[in-house]
């Protein structure tokens, strides 16, 4: 129980500091609502949009203090979004020693056997979709999204609609990506256009092809 | 013996009954022996069964850890980092290596998509790479399967192993050989011999791994795929079990020996025949041992009835003690030979024996002659005397035949009571005729023999009111002597015996002489037919003077042999011999012929000629005497009152009736008779007097002792007148003197002949000496 509410306190954090980098980002703002549904119509959890533009790409700041926790032999958070640059600590809260590697283009790394934090975090430090694993336990997979913007979101079960707040009007492209979509496979991509603050503008992503 | 044995009951009923159990024991084992080997199929075909399901489990199996070695090895960490360092070169090496590892001939790496991305291929393999492209569709819909592919002729199991970074970024393939060690498990699993035969698209046949020797691949590999196969190490069957497979077919074929299966069985099998062989063996001894126990008395039971068929009573049958049907029918047959035995003891007996008188008949005494002479040899003394009734016939004729039996029976007493001991035999031998066979005797005993019996017979017989006189011809023949059998033996006894009675002289020993059928009577008979051939006899005449003054002349024809070496032979020397072998008949025709031929002529026809022919007993026996007679006087055209025919009493005598008959023909035929030698015989005037008689001829001895006697001159005076009292002429012969001449004329003699008239003379002499007489007169 006490571990749900650690997640979900670190999710609120991460958004927390979306909010914030928009903010300071741009007075006219507006808000992107979206739900991402998949192909049968039905909200899709974990599924993540951002919004791309050569604006939002030069908004783009680190975010501190982001952890992907070792726990129960398996990631947590499971699927992980930061923008570039960000690094990223991997605690170790087993007792046993885990051995993280990535394969990705995006970021290639590998942390040999180790236990607790290891002293240097990871810099995740061009965009892509970066697959964890533990060359120990082959059951634990982590997706890590690096995006170049500082709009995103992701989708809980309870939370099958986000808001993307601030958001400076102009064009953008609205991306979506989940973890179920097929290996390799690029985001999906619509054009966006932000005019003005006020409402909500509400968009439906469907995304064709991902798996739960 | 072979022959009988094939024809033998038992040997037949035991063949049959032996041949019927080998039939059935036959049948049996083939029918054993077929549902063996029917059941063997079966259970062959079942454990093939088995067979192809742990084949294809095998397979599968193996298929299960090659996939379980392909995803270890796809999970190495090595092995992923080498293949996400995204250099073709370390790629190919790392599936290379990686491959090696586990022995796959082919690794592929393919990406998500199924597309190959790289590949590492043993040079061996040939094409994969068209493979390859028949064989993802099938993995990719389900990965986790495997797929058994044909290249280069040899089949491949191919699995396909996910590659995960963690999650799936790609696919391993790899191709492991279905190797020697699948089959040779199969084969240490179930006893079973495998072959995979692999079919190319192109139709050719490859047998890349088997268990079987090398020829029976090859010719497994022609043959191609069969359910039989015929090996030198007996019949496999086979169970053809169909892989699927790309780029060619892939057929497993497993075979199981029936000869294994049959093993057991066959063990069985001989040892069943064993069983039959030993069954037929006991069967054939026993049905062998029960038949010998059959056949045995039964052939000693057919040898006892040879014996009796033989005549051979005496030995008592074998097996009469036996309590079964054998020893009843020895039994039978002994009863038989007794009564057999008994009966042909009485046939024996009564026919040995003479019914009338009791004797022993001829047989018999044949028989005891014969046993005499053969037990006491050629050196041993005996004798067999003869014995013929004289006047018997007449006995029988004058007295009846019951008279003609109780004067046998006489006899046969009276000569019984004169036997020396009871080692003489005496017997009947047909007829009248009687014999004695006397051993240890010499002709001086015969002699006394004969005597006794003359005295005997000298009382005469008297029966009721009857006197019989007896008197016999007797003859006797000694042994040894010139006989050299029994029969010839008797036979001159019998000789002496008949010689005796013509000569009627007292008892006779046989003498060579005697016998016409002695060597030397063969050789005068010889001679004397040579001289009928041969034109050596002639015939004389010899005139006969009428004492009365009848016209008419007339001749006594008698027969002259003249002999190329001995001159001209007396009529005594050879006359008798031809009356006793019955060649007297063809000298008579041979006379009479000439005769006949002499009257015929014309000069002679007219002298009136009468000529007188001597006619013979036998010649009066012969039945056909008149006809000859009268068939020669036809041919020549001569009447039968041109000859007078002789005939003397004792000739009438022999046989008095048929003599009579002929007569009487004779006498029908125009023929004149006349009693010749009369005076001399002992015939009766009554009985004369019914013969058709024409003339007396008075006997020569009487005529010559007329001149001196006067017992003679009265004996014919009394025969003169006693003739033409009964209306006969007379004919005196021997006349010699002119005084005895002169007397008959004064005697009213009708006719005379004699030396004194004149000789026999020939033909030519005789019408010379008539023409001279004629002359005179």
């Amino acid at each position: 129980m006490q571990r749900c509410l650690e997640v979900a306190r670190s999710g609120v954090r991460w958004l927390g500091a979306g909010l914030w980098a928009a903010c300071a980002m741009q007075v006219s703002a507006a808000t992107v609502q979206v739900t991402v549904q998949d192909g049968a119509g039905k909200p899709l959890p974990g599924a993540i949009v951002f919004l791309e533009s050569p604006e939002a790409k030069k908004l783009v700041r680190p975010v501190p203090n982001v952890e992907m926790v070792q726990q129960k032999r398996q990631f947590v958070p499971d699927v992980m979004v930061i923008p570039v640059g960000t690094e990223v600590r991997f605690p170790n809260h087993d007792t046993v020693r885990h051995h993280v590697y990535s394969f990705s283009a995006a970021k290639k790394f590998e942390l040999k056997l180790y236990a607790g934090t290891p002293a240097n975090p990871v810099l995740f430090d061009q965009p892509g979709v970066v697959v964890l694993g533990c060359n120990i336990h082959d059951q634990m997979v982590a997706w890590v999204l690096v995006v170049e913007t500082p709009f995103y979101a992701q989708t809980t079960a309870a939370a099958p609609t986000v808001r993307l707040e601030k958001v400076p009007a102009g064009t953008y492209k609205l991306r979506a990506w989940h973890a179920g979509l097929p290996v390799g496979a690029p985001a999906h991509e619509q054009a966006l256009t932000v005019t003005e603050p006020g409402a909500a503008t509400p968009v439906v992503v469907k995304l064709q092809g991902a798996g739960p | 013996m072979l022959g009988s044995l094939r024809s033998s009951l038992i040997v037949r009923l035991v063949g049959l009954s032996l041949l019927l159990l080998l039939v059935v024991q036959v049948a049996a084992f083939a029918v054993v022996r077929a549902s063996i080997e029917h059941n063997a199929r079966v259970q062959i075909a079942q454990a093939l069964d088995l067979d192809e399901n742990v084949w294809r489990q095998l397979v599968e199996q193996n298929a299960e850890s090659l996939q379980q070695g392909a995803a270890l090895l796809a999970a190495d960490y090595g092995f992923r980092s080498a293949v996400h360092s995204g250099d073709v070169g370390t790629i190919q090496s790392v599936l290379e290596n990686h491959g090696n590892r586990i022995d796959a001939s082919v690794t592929a790496l393919l990406d998500t998509r199924m597309q190959l991305v790289s590949a590492s291929v043993d040079e061996d393999v040939g094409d994969y790479e068209a493979a390859l492209q028949q064989v993802l569709p099938t993995l990719s819909v389900q990965p986790q399967n495997s797929q058994i592919v044909v290249m280069g002729g040899k089949p491949y199991q191919f699995v396909m192993v996910p590659l995960r970074a963690p999650i799936v970024i790609g696919w391993v393939l790899m191709g492991f050989p279905v190797s020697q060690a699948l089959a040779s498990e199969m084969k240490q699993l179930l006893s079973v011999d495998v072959a995979v035969m692999v079919t190319r698209p192109d139709g050719s046949r490859s047998i890349p791994v088997s268990t079987l020797p090398l020829e029976v691949i090859e010719d497994l590999r022609e043959s191609g795929a069969v359910t039989e196969l015929d090996t030198d190490s007996g019949t496999l069957l086979a169970r053809p079990v169909r892989l699927h497979s790309v780029g060619g077919e892939v057929q497993t074929l497993i075979f199981r020996s029936v000869d294994q299966v049959l093993a057991p069985y066959r063990q069985l099998q001989v040892l069943l025949g064993v069983i039959t062989l030993g069954g037929v063996l006991l069967f054939a001894l026993g049905n062998g041992a029960m038949a010998l126990r059959m056949s045995v008395p039964l052939r000693s039971l057919i040898d006892a009835t040879r014996g009796l068929s033989r005549g051979d009573y005496a030995v008592p049958m074998g097996h009469t003690r036996r309590k079964d049907e054998i020893g009843t029918l020895a039994r039978s047959f002994d009863r038989m030979r007794i009564d057999i035995a008994s009966q042909q003891a009485e046939i024996q007996h009564l026919a040995d024996t003479d019914r009338l008188t009791g004797l022993p008949n001829r047989e018999r005494f044949r028989r005891a002659l014969m046993q005499a002479i053969a037990a006491d040899g050629a050196a041993a003394p005996l004798v067999v005397l003869s014995l013929d009734l004289d006047r018997f016939k007449h006995v029988n004729g004058v007295l009846g035949y019951a008279m003609g039996d109780r004067l046998l029976q006489a006899v046969a007493e009276r000569i019984g009571q004169q036997v020396r001991s009871r080692a003489d035999l005496v017997a009947r031998l047909g007829g009248n005729e009687f014999a004695m066979l006397m051993p240890q005797a010499d002709g001086a005993a015969a002699r006394e023999m004969a005597q006794r019996i003359v005295r005997a017979f000298e009382t005469p017989l008297a029966f009721d009111d009857q006197t019989i006189d007896l008197s016999a011809g007797i003859g006797f023949a000694c042994w040894p002597g010139p006989a050299t059998d029994a029969d010839m033996l008797l036979s001159h006894a019998e000789i002496a015996m008949y010689a005796a009675k013509q000569r009627l002289s007292g008892p006779l020993q046989y003498d060579p002489s005697l016998d016409s059928s002695s060597p030397e009577t063969l050789s005068l008979l010889t001679e004397l037919r040579r001289a009928v051939d041969h034109n050596e006899l002639r015939l004389f005449l010899q005139p006969k003077v009428s004492l009365n003054g009848q016209p008419g002349s007339a001749a006594e024809a008698l027969v002259r042999w003249q002999h190329p070496e001995r001159g001209l032979v007396p009529p005594m020397l050879f006359i008798p011999f031809a009356e006793q072998t019955g060649f007297v008949r063809q000298l008579t025709l041979w006379m009479f012929e000439q005769a006949v031929v002499f009257l015929a002529q014309p000069h002679v026809q007219a002298m009136a000629l009468r000529i007188a022919i001597n006619l013979s007993t036998r010649d009066l026996l012969d039945p056909e005497l008149s006809n000859k007679l009268g068939a020669l006087l036809e041919r020549h055209g001569v009447s039968p009152a041109s000859f007078c025919l002789e005939i003397t009493e004792s000739a009438i005598m022999d046989d008095p009736q048929r003599a009579e008959a002929m007569l009487n023909r004779l006498s029908e035929q125009g023929f004149k008779l006349s009693i010749d030698d009369f005076g001399t015989g002992y015939s009766s005037l009554g009985y004369l007097k019914r013969l058709p008689v024409d003339e007396l001829k008075i006997d020569k001895s009487f005529v010559m002792g007329m001149a001196t006697d006067d017992g003679d001159a009265q004996i014919v005076r009394s025969t003169i007148d006693l003739a033409h009292n009964l209306g006969l002429t007379v004919v005196a012969e021997g006349v010699e003197t002119a005084a005895i001449l002169e007397r008959l004329q004064s005697l009213s003699c009708d006719d005379a002949q004699g030396y004194y008239i004149s000789r026999p003379m020939p033909i030519d002499a005789f019408l010379a000496w008539h023409g001279g007489v004629g002359a005179r007169q």
